[in-house]
């Protein structure tokens, strides 16, 4: 039983406004998920968006988890689920599916790397290094641990390494990066001084965070390629520019935290390899390898705060501390309280990514529609109080994936490789049925074949959607190419066109104007239309029955092409 | 430990209260998406219509054989320098067209940007800052596309014409965004997906554009939000732009302006920057490749001034005649200088320690030479200037602040080097 500050607090389910007692006892069993809808709901004094529809629902929790939307298949079945249950178990159906693992892998790239340049050829290892933390759940904690402690040696380990290496282990850059995405600060004006702006930035943080890394370098390995070289010796001194005469010295130090302990070295016994032409120094204490230790002690509650800020922000749009690289004293959360408790209680499972995300989808907050109730004033919109779901711009990756999933085109694949499957020796085949873990294998073999195969066709909605290497990818205004790229540009163009059993020649089967509409926003839209849309496709197709086929490309692009479209809502 | 200034700071001048009010209108501006403030005096701008040109010479070009000759000294080299239609002003007998033009021309020739590295004075001359691990800053075409464009312009804000491969890049932009990026025209060729595709007919394309809108009003109906409006509004930009291709279309132009340009790439590609300038474009740069003369500077500099100062010259005249010139900023550059030493190549090396940029037109006082060089040219002896000074008074002759802020992702940046300001005696 834990102690948790009361007040007045909005209780889940209608039942209405309860006052709790300041100091008042909650069972610490109570699920996050309520938590998590009591704290935001207690912010709330107006009208509130409603709970959103199965399409809406199943449309935003698929790409958020999934990376792409259904099938108009899966659309349907979701739809036509009578169960109460269908929102929790697609959730589930969906952490357990390879694709989650995908999404993940996508998202944490995106973060760490910030579409850097595959400078060291690591690339696609990284991805795959990934794919398969998230795969098996790897705890967060162990997987920073993993990036921060790798130096490209052991081969192993060489992928993790490439958050180091492709910043050219240059240490301004790696301290900068070190706070901005493990400890959402972006300090780089306290390089020379304290940050005028913001009081909580100092210079002793910046230098703290330099100490671990400002002996780094890189080192051109002949056989291994750049690796991670360090000097045994540089103590880390800094002055102001406003207050040249005061110099301050510091160790490697997380922020506020305790200082790094550090054994006394003699001099002349700094290195355990010393450097030497074309020799990689060792250092006899390493001051780098103290980074990884000291971040996910458990110790650094801005390490969970971040953490827990940016999954909040993935999943609902916006961060309870929003720039997500800007935590500090004037810029505070949204919900305090409830960032605090989420860090907690992720810190508490172990830093389980997969449990965290389920329950954040579980809750009323991001089960709500993205339109807002009539009446419904702009100050009540702020996105920062989650009475309305937030518009959330498709990533390159979700949006390469999703016009490739609704155009069909990702189908024919997946036909292609299940019939491989299909056509596998009675041995083999009966190997990847033989239980629940090897017929996930299979499933999962398939949707990497797929995947694998399709890859290229998602380097143009990379090469047009993605932003600048080395800066933040949450913000960006749309472009005239980008919108220029889905009306003419190909490969969206060849897919239009009717093949196999892609969406336009599916649609070209059905005679019935209705089956044509319902087909169309299942696969497009994840819904059904509504009686205007139907009429409106009835209307279109009849406008062009000389020209049937293109009616259909038309209707199909005019979906893909809409804001419905681009947005995750 | 030595400290290599990023933001470099002398002091910060923007008070503590603009920063935390624009950061609070910005977050309810565009959740999630970059947060940008535009300053009341860029929009008082925008209706004069300003533009820039930006002529790059990559590889860096040599002032001896250029802007800053020294004719008779052991630096000087092969060349003569000649008169100007500014009495006492000589540059190199190279120019001859340009000399006739040089009382629309002003040059500095006190530049020292004292980096020798082609990437870090490319990121120098183009952003105005010294290159520093960790942070990125926009180029001068990103500014410009940012703050001087129209709202809405169907062109894209940033026009790079290249003799290399066309595409699109958000690099230069920084944290801008993509939309702020460059457009290269890879060797003067229209950008990619203007036309529509041969299978989409009259009909069709009136067909499939009312059915998206009409799914847009739908969605909008009650969710409209600044985003999904700047996402209408990019197919609307995207239909003017394509209705509007023939301004990339050079051949469009008249043949005898074809021959007065010159018949080769750099030609042609000045008059395309003509002809998209006349058509609007707010920031235009055209790129001269190569003058990285290590061997040979002389030979490839006689080739290389020789076609630039033809179809320079043409395009300045051009500007001027039409009424043009007065609100256009034109800009000569590149990564640097080269060395005064000649080589035993006949070379001449990386040089940022003493060179000259050439600048005309809007909001530059024309005719006059900022700054010299001593008799050798191996170093600046009055008014040494920077890159950061430059890039003040780009901005200055274009009617921007330079000391106004970028808002970027709800943190406060000075579009210009703190540490610098622009050359008065440069300022119309």
């Amino acid at each position: 039983v834990a102690t948790r500050q009361g007040g007045r607090r909005r209780v889940a389910g209608g039942v209405g406004w309860v006052i709790l007692a300041l100091g008042a006892t909650v069972a610490a069993d109570e699920p996050l998920r309520s938590r998590i809808d009591r704290a935001i709901e207690s912010k709330l004094d107006g009208p509130v968006a409603a709970t959103a529809t199965d399409g809406e629902f199943l449309r935003r929790v698929s790409l958020d988890l999934a990376g792409v939307v259904p099938t108009s298949a899966e659309a349907r079945a979701f739809l036509d689920d009578p169960s109460p249950y269908k929102r929790e178990r697609l959730i589930d159906a969906i952490l357990d599916s390879p694709r989650y693992a995908r999404r993940m892998q996508y998202v944490f790239d995106v973060m760490l790397m910030e579409r850097r340049a595959d400078a060291n050829n690591l690339a696609d290892r990284w991805q795959d290094y990934l794919r398969r933390s998230f795969r098996e759940n790897k705890p967060y904690n162990q997987l920073v641990r993993e990036i921060l402690a790798a130096d490209g040696l052991d081969p192993a380990a060489r992928p993790a390494a490439r958050f180091w290496l492709d910043r050219e282990a240059e240490p301004y850059l790696m301290t900068r990066d070190i706070g901005r995405i493990f400890l959402g600060r972006d300090m780089q004006c306290a390089q020379c001084h304290d940050h005028p702006l913001v009081d909580d930035y100092k210079q002793a943080h910046y230098y703290g965070l330099f100490a671990f890394v400002g002996r780094t370098s890189l080192f051109a390995d002949p056989a291994r390629g750049n690796v991670l070289a360090e000097k045994g010796d540089g103590d880390v001194s800094f002055t102001s520019v406003f207050k040249k005469k005061v110099k301050n010295q510091t160790g490697p130090r997380i922020l506020d935290g305790p200082p790094v302990p550090e054994p006394d070295i003699a001099k002349g016994r700094e290195y355990a390899v010393p450097p030497a032409d074309k020799v990689r120094p060792v250092p006899s204490f390493s001051r780098r390898a103290q980074l990884s230790p000291a971040l996910t002690s458990g110790n650094v509650p801005e390490f969970d705060r971040n953490i827990v800020n940016r999954l909040w922000a993935m999943m609902m749009g916006r961060g309870l501390v929003h720039p997500l690289d800007f935590h500090h004293g004037d810029n505070p959360p949204s919900h305090p309280e409830l960032l605090d408790d989420l860090a907690r209680s992720f810190a508490e499972s172990g830093y389980d990514v997969k449990a965290f995300l389920r329950e954040l989808a579980l809750t009323r907050t991001y089960q709500r529609s993205s339109e807002p109730p009539p009446g419904m004033s702009p100050s009540q919109q702020d996105p920062a109080l989650y009475a309305v779901a937030a518009l959330k711009p498709l990533s390159p990756e979700q949006l390469g994936w999703s016009v490739m999933q609704s155009l069909g085109v990702m189908a024919a694949y997946r036909d292609e490789a299940v019939a491989r499957f299909d056509q596998l020796d009675p041995k083999a085949k009966a190997f990847f049925s033989l239980d629940e873990k090897r017929r996930a294998l299979r499933d999962e073999l398939i949707e990497d074949e797929v995947v694998v195969r399709l890859s290229p066709s998602l380097g143009p909605f990379l090469n047009q959607f993605a932003g600048a290497a080395g800066q933040p990818q949450d913000a960006s205004d749309p472009t005239v190419h980008q919108a220029l790229f889905l009306s003419n540009g190909e490969p969206v163009q060849s897919w239009l066109a009717p093949s196999g059993t892609n969406l336009t020649a599916r649609l070209a089967a059905l005679a019935d104007p209705g089956a044509v509409a319902e087909e169309l926003y299942l696969s497009v839209l994840s819904r059904r239309p509504t009686e205007e849309e139907r009429a409106e496709v009835a209307q279109y197709l009849e406008s062009r029955k000389d020209q049937r086929p293109a009616a259909l490309k038309e209707l199909a692009w005019s979906l893909l092409a809409s804001s419905e479209f681009r947005f995750n809502h | 430990m030595k400290c290599s200034y990023a933001c470099q700071s002398a002091e910060h001048l923007q008070s503590r209260r603009t920063f935390l009010g624009s950061l609070a209108a910005g977050v309810g501006a565009a959740a999630g998406l970059g947060a940008l403030v535009r300053p009341a005096a860029a929009e008082e701008l925008q209706k004069k219509q300003r533009q820039v040109l930006v002529v790059w010479l990559a590889g860096g070009a040599s002032q001896l054989e250029m802007w800053d000759p020294k004719p008779g000294t052991d630096t000087g080299g092969p060349f003569r320098a000649i008169a100007t239609s500014v009495p006492g002003t000589y540059i190199s007998e190279l120019m001859p067209q340009t000399a006739r033009q040089m009382h629309r021309i002003s040059l500095v020739r006190g530049l020292n940007t004292k980096e020798n590295d082609h990437g870090k004075g490319h990121y120098m001359m183009h952003t105005g800052r010294p290159q520093m691990p960790g942070v990125v800053y926009p180029h001068l075409g990103s500014v410009a596309a940012r703050f001087l464009a129209p709202e809405n312009d169907p062109l894209p804000g940033y026009i790079h014409i290249t003799p290399g491969g066309g595409g699109l890049s958000g690099g230069e932009a920084a944290f801008l965004g993509p939309k702020y990026g460059a457009l290269y025209l890879g060797n003067g060729n229209a950008p990619a997906n203007t036309v529509r595709p041969g299978s989409i007919d009259d009909l069709g394309a009136s067909g499939r554009e009312a059915l998206r809108m009409h799914a847009n009003d739908r969605f909008a109906r009650r969710r409209r939000t600044a985003e999904t409006e700047a996402y209408t509004a990019s197919y609307d930009q995207a239909k003017l732009l394509m209705e509007r291709r023939e301004v990339f279309d050079v051949t469009k132009e008249p043949a005898r302006d074809v021959e007065r340009y010159g018949s080769h790439d750099f030609g042609r590609h000045c008059l395309l920057a003509r002809r998209l300038l006349e058509a609007g474009a707010t920031f235009v740069q055209v790129t001269h490749s190569n003058y990285d003369t290590h061997n040979e500077n002389f030979d490839f500099h006689l080739e290389q001034v020789g076609e630039f100062d033809v179809s320079f010259a043409a395009l300045i005249e051009d500007l001027a005649q039409r009424g043009r010139l007065e609100h256009t900023l034109v800009i000569v550059m590149s990564e640097f200088g080269r060395t005064p030493q000649i080589n035993h190549l006949y070379g001449r090396d990386h040089w940022g320690t003493a060179w000259s940029v050439a600048l005309a037109g809007g909001g530059i006082q024309p005719g006059i030479v900022v700054g010299k060089t001593n008799e050798r040219g191996t170093e600046v002896v009055d008014r040494e200037v920077g890159a950061g000074h430059l890039f003040h008074t780009y901005l200055r002759a274009s009617g921007l602040d330079p000391l106004d802020s970028f808002e970027a992702n709800g943190r406060a940046i000075q579009i210009a080097d703190p540490t610098a300001t622009a050359i008065p005696e440069l300022l119309a």
